[in-house]
């Protein structure tokens, strides 16, 4: 948390991280869950798309 | 700022999800399909064959999943597709997420030129740079274990975008000699190596499954970025003139 709000810019405090953090954390959320999440029943769904855009799939 | 970029972000995931799902519906998933028709022919006991199959109980358990046991999977046709198309959404619109963030942190004025060149480094980082150790690849195609791959990826993914970052934005000799560094280092180090395997699959269809999918994912990016950068502008827009209507 330290070297993240480091290496950001100077003047990103406040709304701007939580921002950030916040669509980070969302954005990565969603990802795993199409792209990573080892249930069955997700894998089956998001096939297609995990091949396509070269997702490690079974 | 969080609703605006949440709103942006959302915007630019619905189109490029719309784009790339009709050009998967288009190019990638007839490969697909006919790959899984040799999928179920190797998935039989060959003679002799597969030895590295029934070295990695990871293999075989994943494509026995494939093989019509009792997981739930969508049917076959537009159940199939729609799923397809689910899941194009929700990365969109996480991969749009993540594109906002990097914009908003790098503290740089968004317009829909800006976002562009952030989607191509997206593009860069998560699908060129893991594609070089990992290509696209059908289903019925020997790899590595699961896990192995999955932790190449993400870290191959992160090092470039990181290594991109320092490059583009910092631009100080030290920087881009720590960015290359960065880009370099998951290719050095090298994905974990597929098993050799003999497969049914023609090698023109896994060739053209693997350039296709790399060009549908420069068209995703692509419209992510400037899908976002429109986006973001036209929701201040549309704050400044309620009457409009918001984005």
């Amino acid at each position: 948390m330290v070297a993240l709000t480091r290496t950001l810019s100077p003047a990103l405090a406040g709304e701007r991280l939580g921002a950030v953090l916040m669509a980070g954390l969302l954005g990565l959320g969603l990802l795993f869950v199409s792209g990573f999440a080892p249930t069955v029943a997700l894998h089956n769904a998001a096939h297609d798309w995990r091949h396509t855009h070269n997702f490690p799939c079974h | 700022m969080t609703i605006r970029l949440l709103s942006a972000a959302l915007v630019a995931g619905f189109l490029a999800a719309c784009v790339a799902s009709g050009l998967q519906l288009a190019l990638t998933s007839p490969l697909i399909r006919e790959a899984e028709t040799y999928e179920t022919q190797s998935a039989l006991p060959a003679p002799g064959g597969h030895a590295a199959l029934r070295a990695n109980p990871l293999i075989v358990q994943a494509h026995a999943g494939h093989g019509g046991g009792d997981e739930w999977q969508p049917a076959a046709g537009l159940p199939r597709l729609a799923f397809t198309a689910l899941a194009t959404l929700v990365s969109g619109v996480g991969y749009a997420l993540l594109l906002g963030a990097a914009l908003v942190a790098s503290g740089r004025g968004i317009s829909a030129g800006e976002a562009l060149r952030f989607g191509i480094g997206g593009f860069l980082a998560a699908s060129l740079a893991p594609a070089i150790g990992l290509p696209p690849e059908l289903p019925g195609i020997e790899a590595a274990a699961l896990e192995s791959r999955q932790f190449w990826w993400v870290a191959t993914a992160a090092a470039t975008a990181a290594g991109l970052g320092l490059i583009a934005l910092r631009r100080t000799p030290v920087a881009v000699a720590a960015g290359i560094v960065l880009i370099a280092a998951p290719q050095v180090w090298g994905a974990p190596p597929a098993p050799d395997s003999v497969s049914l699959l023609p090698a023109a269809t896994a060739a053209k499954f693997a350039a296709r999918s790399l060009a549908i994912a420069f068209v995703f990016w692509a419209v992510l970025g400037l899908g976002f950068g429109w986006a973001w502008n036209a929701v201040a827009r549309g704050r400044a003139a309620p009457g409009v209507g918001s984005a």
